[in-house]
Order: C-alpha cells, then sequence, then structure tokens
C-alpha cells in the first residue's frame, strides 16, 4: 500500500516539473588537459615528461606541501583537474577530508610499496603554523631516493599516456631522458655519500630516511626547524644524542639561523643545507637545488678531509 | 453570432445556474478519465527514465522495491544498511564503476544523500551557484530544497537527530552550503548532497574534539597512559567542520565496514553488467543487486492495473451523466414547447429551432472541451505549485 501512496504522491510532484528540465551538457574540456601536482618534485618530473602537450599545475603553498591542506576552494579547483598526481605514502594527509574524484587520482608510490620505509614510535610535535602532526606510519620523502623518484616518473608517465594516448611516445622518449638525469644525479649523490662512509651524522628533521636508506648513512634524526631556537630540553637531548651518536655533520632542510649554528660549531658539529626541494625553489630547478646540494656536500667534505691532513 | 445560434447563446446566458451545472458535469466527465491517463503516464515515464539511467543497484538483502526507491527518490524510511567493503569489492572486479549512496539522515525533512563526486557526473547534474562540495562539512543543495527552505551559498543547514529523545545519541552537525544546482527535474532537487564520509561524521563515527595531549584538556581526561589517553562525557566535540577544526576530524575503527545504503554501479557495457550479475548470483559478492529499471516495471504494472480500474469505474461515471444530460434535454424540450410554440408562429421552421436546441448542446459541450483542457494542462504544468500552496495552507 506504501509503494502506491509513494506512487501518488510521485504522481503529483513529478508530472509537472517535466516542463522545468533542462537540457543538460557536460562541461566540454577546452585546450590542454589539466594536471596538478601536490609536491614540487611530482610537477617538475611532470612538467619533464609531458612538455607543452600538458597543462601542469602545482599549487602555491606557502611552507612544506608535506603540511598543506587545500582549503574548500582549493578543493573545488583540485576537482577540475584532469590528473591529480600524488606522492602517496601518507604525503597527501589532506586527502582524508577533502572530496576528490577517485578516477583523476594517480599515486604514484602505489607500484613501489615494497620499497616504503615505514616509521615507528614518532612523537606528535607542532612548528610554526602548519599544525601538530607526526611522521609515525610511512617515510613520505620518498624523491630523495633519485631510484625511487625514477619509479615514481614511470608512473606519471604511465598516467600521461593514459590521459593522451596519442602522446604515449612522447611522453616515454621525455621519461627516458628524465630517468638518465636521474640516474646522474643518483651518482653523484652516492659519490658523495661514499665519502663520508660510517662517520655518524645527524639530520635536522625525519625527512632524510631514503636518502639515508639509500646511501646507506649512518644517521640520525631530531625534530628541529632552521628558523626555531630549541630549548635548553632540546639541547640536554641533542648533547645526549652526540655522546653515543658522535656526528661532526648536520643536515637542515634550509641553512639554520646562526644562533643555532654558532652552538653547534661550538659542539663540533657543522651544519649544512640539504634541500629536499619540496617546494617551487626561488631559483633554479629540481636538479639543480639537488647539484647544489651535492656541491655543498662535497665542499664541506673536502674541506674536512684538508683539515684532518 | 446571429439567428438560431444566437438565440442559444442567449438561452445559456439567461440560464446561468443550469449552465454552470451542465458545464461542470461534463467537463469533469471529460477531464478526470484523460487527466488521470496523462498524469500516471508522465510519472511512469520520469520514473522509468531515472530508473532506466541506473543501470545495477546493490543493497542488503531485502525488499527490492525499497532498495530501489530509497536509492533513486531517497524515500522511504531508515534503508537496511551494507559495508562500504562492498563498494571495494565491487571497484576491484573491474566490471563497473561503483557509486555510493547513504540516505539514512535528514536536514528540515530534506535527505541528506551521502556519494562522491562521480555521482554528479552520473546524474548530469549542473550548478547554479556556487561549487561543489570540497570538504567534510560542506554540503550542495537542490534547486526545490534551496527554494523551499529559502538557503544558498554562504547558508548552513543542521542535521536532524534521529530520534528527539535520544540524548545520548550524535550530536547534530551543521553543514556549510557552498553549492546550489539547478533543476534537473527528479528528486535531485529535493536532496542535500554532503561527500559520504560527512555521513559517517553524522552516525557518529568520525569526529573532532579538542587535542587530549594539550593541558586544555585536563578535565575532559578520565585516564592518561603511555600508550592511550581515555576522555570522559565533558569532551568538547565539535559540531560543525570548519578549515580551522577539519585536521582534528577522525574516524574510529575500520573504514571499510562503515554504511552505505546502496551502491549504483555503472558497468563499461553490457557484457561487464551480465559477469557483474553473474558474480551477485554466485555468491561471490554479498548484499543483492537489482535492475532498478526491471523492479519498477513492476511496481508500475500494478500501478497501471490499478489505474485501468479507476478509468473503467470513471466511464461507467460517464454513461450516468451522460443518461442525465439526456434526460435534462428531454425535460427542458417539454418545459420549451410553449417557447417553440411561439417561434414556429413567428415563423421559424423546424429546421430552425432544431438548430437552435443542437446550437445550446453544442456550446455545452464545446464550453466544457475548452475548460477541460485548460484544466489538464494547468494540472501537467502548475500540480506542484498548486499541491504546495494547498500543503501550505
Amino acid at each position: 500500500m506504501k509503494y502506491i501512496l509513494f506512487f501518488i504522491t510521485f504522481v503529483l510532484l513529478t508530472a509537472c516539473t517535466e516542463k522545468q528540465s533542462d537540457g543538460i551538457d557536460a562541461n566540454a574540456v577546452q585546450g590542454a588537459p589539466v594536471v596538478i601536482a601536490s609536491n614540487y618534485p611530482l610537477y617538475f618530473f611532470t612538467q619533464k615528461i609531458a612538455g607543452d602537450v600538458i597543462d601542469v599545475r602545482f599549487p602555491e603553498i606557502d611552507g612544506d606541501p608535506a603540511m598543506w591542506a587545500p582549503g574548500g576552494q582549493q578543493s573545488a579547483d583540485l576537482q577540475k583537474a584532469d590528473l591529480l598526481i600524488l606522492n602517496g605514502a601518507g604525503y597527501e594527509s589532506w586527502l582524508a577530508f577533502t572530496t576528490l574524484p577517485g578516477g583523476q587520482l594517480l599515486d604514484t608510490t602505489t607500484n613501489v610499496q615494497a620499497m616504503l620505509l615505514p616509521i615507528e614510535n614518532e612523537a606528535i610535535h607542532q612548528h610554526g603554523p602548519a599544525g601538530k602532526h607526526s611522521h609515525e606510519g610511512t617515510a613520505f620523502t620518498t624523491w630523495l631516493d633519485p631510484q625511487l623518484a625514477i619509479e615514481q616518473a614511470r608512473s606519471i608517465m604511465q598516467g600521461l599516456s593514459q590521459l593522451e594516448p596519442k602522446q604515449a611516445g612522447l611522453f616515454n622518449t621525455n621519461f627516458e631522458e628524465l630517468k638518465l638525469q636521474l640516474g646522474q644525479l643518483d651518482q653523484s649523490l652516492a659519490q658523495a655519500f661514499s665519502r663520508l662512509g660510517d662517520q655518524p651524522i645527524i639530520f635536522s628533521h625525519p625527512v632524510y630516511q631514503y636518502l639515508q636508506h639509500r646511501y646507506r648513512i649512518n644517521g640520525r634524526s631530531m625534530h628541529w626547524e632552521p628558523e626555531v631556537e630549541p630549548g635548553t630540553k632540546e639541547w640536554i637531548g641533542f648533547g645526549n644524542l652526540l655522546r653515543e651518536h658522535p656526528a661532526t655533520l648536520m643536515l637542515w632542510e634550509a641553512s639554520p639561523i646562526d644562533s643555532v649554528k654558532n652552538k653547534l660549531e661550538q659542539l663540533g658539529v657543522v651544519s649544512m643545507e640539504f634541500n629536499p626541494a619540496g617546494n617551487l625553489p626561488d631559483q633554479g630547478n629540481y636538479f639543480s637545488v639537488m647539484n647544489q646540494n651535492v656541491i655543498r656536500l662535497n665542499l664541506l667534505l673536502s674541506e674536512a678531509s684538508e683539515q684532518t691532513k | 453570432m446571429k439567428g438560431a445560434l444566437l438565440l442559444g447563446w442567449r438561452y445559456l446566458a439567461h440560464h446561468r445556474l443550469k449552465t454552470v451545472v451542465l458545464l461542470a458535469s461534463v467537463t469533469l466527465m471529460m477531464f478526470l478519465p484523460s487527466a488521470t491517463r496523462l498524469l500516471v503516464a508522465d510519472s511512469a515515464k520520469a520514473l522509468t527514465a531515472r530508473a532506466e539511467q541506473t543501470p545495477l543497484l546493490i543493497g542488503a538483502k531485502g525488499s527490492e522495491l525499497e532498495l530501489v526507491l530509497n536509492a533513486l527518490y531517497f524515500h522511504s524510511g531508515r534503508p537496511p544498511e551494507i559495508p562500504h567493503q562492498l563498494l571495494d569489492e565491487i571497484d576491484e572486479t573491474g566490471l563497473a564503476s561503483p557509486i555510493p549512496l547513504n540516505t539514512r539522515f535528514q536536514t528540515r525533512g530534506a535527505p541528506i544523500v551521502g556519494t562522491n563526486l562521480d555521482y554528479f557526473s552520473f546524474r548530469k547534474l549542473q550548478l547554479s551557484d556556487g561549487r561543489m562540495m570540497g570538504l567534510l562539512g560542506e554540503c550542495v543543495v537542490g534547486v526545490n530544497v534551496a527554494r523551499s527552505l529559502q538557503v544558498g551559498v554562504g547558508d548552513s543547514l543542521v542535521s536532524s537527530p534521529e530520534t528527539v529523545f535520544d540524548l545520548a545519541g550524535v550530536y547534530p552537525l551543521k553543514m556549510n552550503i557552498v553549492g546550489v544546482l539547478e533543476s534537473s527535474a527528479s528528486a535531485d532537487d529535493d536532496a542535500v548532497f554532503v561527500d559520504i564520509r560527512t555521513t559517517w561524521v553524522i552516525q557518529g563515527l568520525g569526529h573532532g574534539h579538542q587535542d587530549l595531549q594539550e593541558a586544555t584538556a585536563g578535565s575532559a581526561v578520565l585516564n592518561r597512559s603511555k600508550e592511550s589517553i581515555t576522555a570522559n562525557a565533558s569532551l568538547v566535540q565539535y559540531n560543525e567542520i570548519t578549515t580551522e577544526n577539519v585536521r582534528e576530524f577522525h574516524f574510529h575503527g575500520d573504514t571499510t565496514g562503515f554504511p552505505l545504503s546502496a551502491v549504483i554501479a555503472v558497468p563499461a557495457n553490457e557484457k561487464d553488467s551480465t559477469l557483474l550479475r553473474g558474480r551477485f548470483q554466485e555468491g561471490t559478492i554479498g548484499g543483492q543487486l537489482v535492475i532498478p529499471g526491471q523492479v519498477l516495471g513492476e511496481l508500475l504494472n500494478t500501478v497501471f492495473t490499478v489505474q485501468n480500474y479507476v478509468i473503467l469505474g470513471m466511464a461507467m461515471l460517464s454513461l450516468a451523466t451522460v443518461a442525465v444530460i439526456t434526460l435534462v434535454f428531454l425535460l427542458s424540450q417539454q418545459l420549451r414547447r410553449g417557447e417553440f410554440y411561439t417561434l414556429k408562429r413567428m415563423g421559424a421552421s423546424r429546421g430552425f429551432v432544431a438548430t437552435l436546441v443542437a446550437s445550446e448542446l453544442g456550446f455545452v459541450l464545446l464550453g466544457s472541451l475548452l475548460l477541460a483542457t485548460l484544466m489538464t494542462w494547468v494540472a501537467r504544468t502548475y500540480a506542484t505549485e498548486i499541491l504546495l500552496t494547498f500543503m501550505t495552507l
């Protein structure tokens, strides 16, 4: 009986709305397909592979893209992309609360799950206005291992080829060129870090796991920010760490403030910037930033070597 | 107009009450069967169109019709639930694109439909104002909801509690309206759309609250250990999701077990559709799969049978009306014998008198036909507005 009542209601409500029906057409995509990347390395790789065929974009992010979260309007902008290139490995924590079209998401680390590094027992902490966070879960700065970066680039090439099948040949050629360059970067980094040997070093922040793993670096991580002066508790902790891990080199995401740099030097630790290139650089590109990292490391190690002599 | 026609017209105009009764009787006799048939046909067409646009529907085992009415028209009470895992299983088959639906909740009488963005492209829904929901807690409203509740972009809606007396139940969630849909002349015009995860927040499966690790949360902490922190009932939970607190929202438990009311499965072709139906028949995948067009076809067959009985009844009433009208005319002729005699004495022929009587009948039939046509047009065009006017009186 309730179905008949439903039908009667439906009759009265729908019979006359038919006139209001509008012809609805899907929005036609004009011009090149739009692809948005969630961090700078992916943006750079996509640009290299896509050439001029694809409109590659990267959101304007102030700070570390790993700590970024889109607002409502930014999410709506992301929805309009033909393809969203994600780092994966838990990098885009904002996926948990944004509404995005599932079919347009490309997780570049899906095919390399076995190569991802787990992180355990990480403390929750906060720096700047980005909010509290923990690095527990999976290490996400994957591109610092150029071999992983190659796999991510391969995933991008495949995603773009599905988006624009006619350009698959061009994408493949560009990918091979990028692969070659990443391979050269891998060699440069391997040569530089091989000079460290088993010498202990300290990382300012737990973002260098893949670098450490790839080049077998004897490193330990702090939770320090370049622009923040550590408190007494942190310095005591650092002293304790130095006793069990006598490092003379500390890698930072950016050059630390002078007071910290000087205090570290007093403790016999030299600070060096190793920019992970997560965000758009002020100058240059991904390879120039990485090559500067290599040059700085080589220079520092050469100086240290000369001093030892 | 002159001669017999003018006299017939003047006669009807003079005997207004009789004319009005005749017009009303004949008009209703013409209007009711045709309007019933047309309205049922229009509604059946609209129902079938939406059902046929939905290739496959998956839900909990039970009433097929209830599943279809709930998933397509967001009608009927609390639907039986299926786990979200079922959607993943359908997706993994690669035979269809699954679109989730959760229609359990309401806001100010309008159904809240939890889904994903694929639903909008699948139903070809377009925005008339604002944008699509981008974050948890944002909603997009159908055009009728915007009109009847007098809300638009920038306003908010609060989810209705399921039971008034459920004091320990979930907190109502304030949802921000970020878009209004264009009219689609379908049930989507009467719904409020949110991300599927927003419905889980409404259900209490996910929530946001003050950080228990902060010192200010001291009074809300029941027990604190190295492994976990247990909060007491005084813990402040957010009843609105904003860009400031959205990161504090989280889900408890395994989301693969979270509820859906139905899944729309869109296979790429007939072969995939058949293969997917086979998987459900084999029982490889749980739940039940129905073809909405077939299920509604069965309902419509019943409705058409009822309609035929109604029209048969109306036809019998019409025959009775025709008999009464004939009787009225015959009796009227008897009463007008003196009038006809006078006309003959004035030189009018028998044909003139016959034309006079026929014109009176013709005017009544023509007037009734025009009125019945007008009423049918009004009923088809403005029935919703008329109905809403009566309902709000």
